[in-house]
């Protein structure tokens, strides 16, 4: 099975299905399946950077609500990790 | 479980509480239809070469190499097994049969020369 | 009772390694030009290095990290790369002036050139770390350190007046020189707030194990020990301002500054000044090497520590080796001592923001101080130290250029 390393995925844009920039990809929320940890959702964030910066920074810089979208396993393609795409349209994402 | 936040960059200690390193990546198996598995935590300072720049993670590689070291690395532990993960991750495995105390040893047979090595 | 005499060591031991190269050659040339008026830059960089010191402890004794640690883990590899080589770069840069610190003062007791002492010196600091455990090492350096008071006692004997004491340690604009005096409080606050101390201090509640019930101790641990220690920075200012700047002595070499104890000590200033010196230095040295190799097993997560047997710890040895070995042949060199000490104060300044900034977060997470967060005054506290840390991170090359 083709495998990636997590950091060549991590940070990077993803793109809409008609390539408009819809954010960076920036944590992959994981569960336990059996013997397994499979990956269920990622967590694609407007704000890039500042969003592993943290709460403390964004309560100064006033940026209180997390900004970007939760997006499920099956929603994302990352099979070209240069070029991450959406396989859904964006009214099917939740925001976070 | 977040992945970033909870396991990437954090201690690694075999089933002893020795320490074996950091989790300095991880590899994601990807299948057709299916959600991506974790397959394994990479240790080593290739990983972390490799997180800076592609180009600097081949150089930490050939200096390994040079330094007769690269055989088994980066250490590879299995997401299998894994006993625990919370402040650090815990492994089922004794550091000993991973591979991850190598320059340690290493650099031991030099250490234990000096008097007072206790 | 065992806690209150360890912890009464622990805030005498803050002395050793808090007044070395650094602090005494800042506040000597801030007394001879300024006076007194630049002794609330000594007050407000011990201030802010206590602060952080005391948040550093408290993620060690609540979250069991050190900053190496923490930063790591909270921000990842790519972030701590910049933090972690500029520390590396900087802790190199002070071990060398530390090293040639302590050889001038050996030179001044034996009137042999300070190139030769270079290499006992090293190897001594090599020595102590290598036999010794944390606590033998820092109370020796302490305990030791004591006769830094030397500049207290100087201070104080030369009756200065307390109305124009009391004056400086308000922040005034002087009448001359303003890039000087700018450039001066800059490098104090540099040469206060050394970024190896943090990750140290840390290191130590680790070592020493402390937990959650010792926060106590390391709130007074910071704040007495840090202001303790400073007390012996602004000693020498006040010394230097009395003795040498009536004769306006510029301080352009530590034995030009010796001459500030003559008043008071008479044939013993040249002794007392060297040994002070010397001593403070080497205690750095000491705690800065060990640093090193701290920071690195922190950062990689080796295993680490010097309660530790030396052969279960090869890559720690190695590596603190590695960092004294490159110091020592830097200062071989022959670079003047007093020249290195400032670039790396001016290089502090300019990471003092990337220093300070982790703090602002990890103080608000319960994965790093559990219930003990900073309220919105630490939090307040820090944004501002984040933004004056800034501030005085943009001007310090200017400011070396025009004023150094």
């Amino acid at each position: 099975m083709p495998t990636v390393q997590l950091d060549r995925l991590l940070g990077r844009e993803v793109h809409t299905a008609n390539n408009r920039r819809l954010g960076r990809l920036e944590e992959f929320r994981a569960e336990r399946r059996g013997s397994d940890y499979v990956v269920t959702e990622y967590v694609i964030g407007a704000a890039g950077l500042a969003e592993r910066l943290g709460l403390g920074l964004r309560l100064i810089l006033g940026l209180h609500r997390p900004s970007g979208y939760i997006v499920r396993w099956d929603q994302l393609d990352l099979r070209n990790p240069d070029r991450l795409r959406l396989s859904c349209s964006v009214t099917e994402l939740q925001q976070r | 479980m977040d992945v970033v936040r909870e396991v990437l960059d954090k201690p690694v200690v075999d089933r002893n509480g020795r320490e074996m390193g950091r989790a300095d990546g991880i590899v994601l198996a990807i299948g057709d239809g299916q959600p991506p598995r974790l397959e394994a935590i990479l240790i080593g300072p290739v990983v972390l070469g490799r997180r800076l720049h592609p180009s600097i993670g081949r150089l930490v590689g050939a200096l390994e190499r040079w330094l007769g070291l690269g055989a088994n690395r980066p250490v590879r532990v299995e997401f299998g097994d894994i006993e625990m993960i919370g402040q650090k991750v815990k492994v089922r495995l004794a550091v000993g049969d991973t591979g991850a105390d190598e320059v340690e040893r290493r650099l031991r047979r030099w250490v234990i020369r000096l008097p007072g090595s206790r | 009772m065992k806690k209150i005499f360890n912890l009464a060591l622990g805030i005498v031991t803050s002395i050793g390694g808090f007044v070395e190269v650094g602090s005494i050659s800042t506040a000597a040339q801030a007394g001879s030009e300024f006076g007194f008026s630049l002794l609330w830059a000594i007050a407000i960089a011990s201030l802010f290095l206590a602060a952080l010191a005391e948040m550093a402890g408290r993620i060690a004794a609540v979250g069991k990290r050190s900053m190496a640690a923490a930063v790591r883990e909270r921000f990842g590899f790519h972030f701590q790369v910049i933090p972690l080589g500029a520390e590396l770069i900087i802790d190199v840069l002070l071990l060398t002036a530390e090293l040639g610190g302590a050889a001038i003062a050996v030179k001044m007791l034996t009137e042999i050139g300070f190139q030769w002492w270079i290499l006992p010196i090293g190897l001594a600091v090599w020595l102590v770390i290598w036999l010794g455990n944390f606590s033998v090492i820092e109370d020796g350096v302490g305990l030791l350190g004591m006769v830094t008071l030397s500049f207290v006692v100087s201070a104080w004997r030369l009756h200065p007046q307390v109305a124009s004491l009391a004056h400086g340690f308000i922040p005034t604009i002087p009448h001359h020189d303003l890039t000087r005096y700018a450039f001066l409080s800059v490098s104090i606050v540099g040469a206060t707030v050394s970024p190896y101390l943090l990750n140290f201090y840390a290191s130590g509640a680790l070592e020493e194990k402390w937990t959650e019930q010792d926060l106590w101790v390391n709130r007074l641990t910071a704040y007495l020990g840090m202001g303790f220690g400073s007390t012996v920075a602004m000693g020498c200012l006040v010394t230097a301002a009395i003795v040498l700047g009536p004769q306006h002595i510029k301080v352009d070499s530590y034995e030009e500054a010796a001459r500030m104890f003559v008043p008071v000590f008479g044939r013993w200033a040249v002794t007392l000044f060297a040994l002070s010196l010397g001593i403070g230095c080497f205690g750095a040295a000491v705690e800065i090497t060990l640093n090193a190799g701290y920071v690195l097993g922190q950062a990689f997560g080796w295993t680490w520590g010097i309660d530790k047997p030396r052969r279960e710890v090869s890559r720690f040895v190695t590596a603190l080796s590695v960092v004294l070995l490159l110091a020592v042949l830097i200062a071989l060199s022959g670079w003047d001592p007093l020249q290195v000490t400032l670039i790396s104060v001016a290089l502090t300044v300019v990471i003092m923001p990337i220093i300070v900034l982790p703090f602002l977060v990890l103080m608000n997470e319960e994965e790093y101080v559990k219930g003990h967060t900073s309220g919105p005054i630490g939090n307040g506290l820090l944004a501002v130290l984040t933004i004056l840390g800034a501030i005085m991170a943009l001007i310090v090359i200017p400011l070396e250029i025009f004023g150094g």
